[in-house]
């Protein structure tokens, strides 16, 4: 959206700030395979407040996956049902999906890992066809260059907000490390997780961004804004945007995939950001940076059933306002804080503990005063502290909202702290 | 024949003649029995999250299939697995342990008016790499 006719450069630059990002999880998950990831890495490389600020923007990332999962499935059924398209019913229906999920979650009806892993896969298959299909028939080099305007669409500000933004395509890989410690072999299932899914995403995406922008040109609007119309039309669904511009003849095929994969994927992705945030709450509750009211499995659901209440009825909340922007914005706020915070913690743990054994080791290293340190993490921690300071500088709303969760957080942490302090000395 | 014995318990009444039966069995060929309990943890915790509830469960159920084992002079090794799904847990534990006979009690039970064996034993049935005995209540 911020790109315009610079998207596919723009996520191949977002790629490869992902890749230093994913070897710096995938050395960090096998050395450390507890669930928290940046905030278990920043636990033992730094303190407890480094560890509680890098968990806490990792919860508001599993509360906006929630949110924008839950949102966006409702508005690919808006494609059948119409009223689902616009708000508030489609903020209606995903608050709908995560209360479901709730209860599935408190009740713990078990879900199907094979399931699962069939409508993934069904799903990547549905992508590389349209991919597939895109540059057979729809992607137009001269096109793509011709919506590239220079310096004005997109300027300078969008640029970078775009490099920011594309993060969220990388989303998973916070997930992979979570559930690093559930490997059988982490030292090699986990560089392997990361690097597939680097592939595929940095391979899909781009071809997927050149279909549509060389099917949705960039153009000047009577307003005088650059747009395209992938935006102005299908800023819910894009997948189906794309899906429009194919032949006829598959057209309804394509649609109806991509509707229902797209609605069923979404809500497992919602589910995950549940989960996510479950294992989170527990992490930090064992850590002491979340009250016990908070964190406490529940004896009777076996869950942290506060826990997911708690951060659903936000995440609801975040669906109500029914705009998938700042949703967008809050995402990159929290996600790229905390890959920040990962590169800090491995290159701080070459520093402060060089012989930890590491059963996956970034490669290519630097010597400085006898330490080892990983270039990839350098480049990888500036990266991503320069992209989570643009959108702290060009987005006000996700700038205001992001600090307002950090502060309330920190409050809440130093309370609690703070109450255990003066109950260890009462005793 | 069967020198190693992996017995998973789940605190039915099975279990007491399973473990009774695992002793006399091991017993001929001086054979080693271990019984385990798995607790199921849900995706919403860690694998290694600690359910104190959960854990001392499988421990009284540990407890109890030791003194089985006591009253037929026979030493049985116990130990709590945490999985998230019990047939997979038992299946690895097996593997690792290289036992040579898995000895499952199962209860009687309808589902849907038919008799059913739940997912946990079909599943150690299809991927057990040793001999597998049920013995049913």
């Amino acid at each position: 959206m911020s790109a315009l006719g610079l998207t596919p450069p723009v996520l191949m630059v977002s790629g490869i700030i992902f890749l230093c990002t994913a070897l710096t999880y995938a050395e960090g998950a096998t050395m450390l395979p507890e669930a928290g990831g940046s905030g278990a890495f920043a636990f033992r490389a730094f303190n407890p407040w480094v560890s509680f600020v890098a968990s806490w923007v990792l919860m508001l990332d599993y509360i906006v996956t929630m949110s924008i999962s839950a949102f966006t499935a409702v508005s690919y059924l808006g494609y059948y049902i119409p009223v689902l398209k616009d708000w508030p019913m489609n903020s209606l229906g995903g608050i709908a999906v995560v209360g479901f999920l709730v209860f599935i979650n408190i009740r713990g009806v078990q879900t199907s890992s094979r399931f699962n892993i069939v409508l993934v896969f069904i799903d990547v298959i549905t992508q590389i066809s349209i991919a597939v299909l895109g540059v057979l028939l729809i992607i137009n080099l001269p096109q793509l260059v011709h919506n590239i305007h220079w310096g004005v669409a997109p300027t300078m500000n969008q640029l970078l907000f775009g490099i920011s933004i594309s993060m969220i395509a990388y989303t998973g890989i916070e997930t992979v490390s979570n559930l690093g410690s559930e490997a059988r072999h982490p030292e090699k299932s986990i560089p392997w997780a990361v690097i597939l899914v680097f592939l595929m995403v940095i391979t899909l995406w781009t071809l997927l961004s050149m279909t549509a922008l060389s099917a949705y040109p960039v153009y000047q609007n009577a307003e005088g804004h650059w747009v395209t119309d992938l935006t102005q039309r299908f800023l819910h669904d894009p997948i189906l945007g794309i899906v429009n511009v194919m032949p006829l003849s598959i057209r309804p095929i394509l649609s109806f995939c991509v509707v229902f994969l797209a609605f069923t994927i979404l809500v497992i992705a919602t589910n995950a950001g549940m989960l996510g945030a479950s294992r989170l709450a527990y992490f930090m509750g064992q850590r002491e940076q979340l009250p016990g009211v908070i964190s406490k499995v529940s004896s009777r659901a076996r869950v942290p059933a506060n826990a997911i209440i708690i951060f659903s009825i936000i995440a609801s909340g975040l669906i109500a306002t029914g705009r998938i922007t700042l949703l967008a914005d809050l995402y990159a706020f929290g996600a790229v804080l905390a890959y920040t915070t990962a590169h800090a913690s491995i290159i701080a743990l070459r520093v402060k503990e060089p012989n930890l054994p590491r059963p996956f080791k970034i490669p290519f290293n630097i010597r400085i005063r006898n330490r080892e340190i990983p270039v990839t993490a350098i480049i990888g921690g500036l990266a991503t502290f320069v992209t989570w300071f643009i959108v702290v500088y060009t987005h006000a709303i996700g700038r205001i909202v992001g600090f307002a969760w950090l502060g309330i957080g920190l409050l809440i942490y130093y309370a609690y702290k703070r109450r255990k302090r003066r109950l260890a000395a009462q005793r | 024949m069967f020198k190693k014995i992996l017995v998973p318990v789940v605190g039915s009444e099975a279990d007491i003649e399973t473990v009774k039966l695992a002793c006399r069995l091991a017993k001929k060929d001086k054979g080693k029995v271990w019984a385990v309990s798995v607790v199921a943890i849900k995706r919403a915790l860690p694998l290694d999250a600690e359910i104190d509830s959960e854990i001392k469960k499988a421990e009284e159920i540990l407890d109890k299939v030791e003194s089985v084992a006591e009253e037929e002079d026979y030493e049985v090794e116990t130990d709590v697995l945490q999985a998230r799904d019990v047939g997979p847990a038992i299946v690895d534990e097996a593997v690792e342990r290289g036992v040579s006979l898995i000895l499952m009690g199962i209860k009687y039970k309808r589902s849907f008016g038919q008799f059913s064996m739940g997912n946990v034993v079909p599943y150690v049935l299809k991927n057990s790499p040793c001999p597998v005995i049920l013995y049913q209540q």
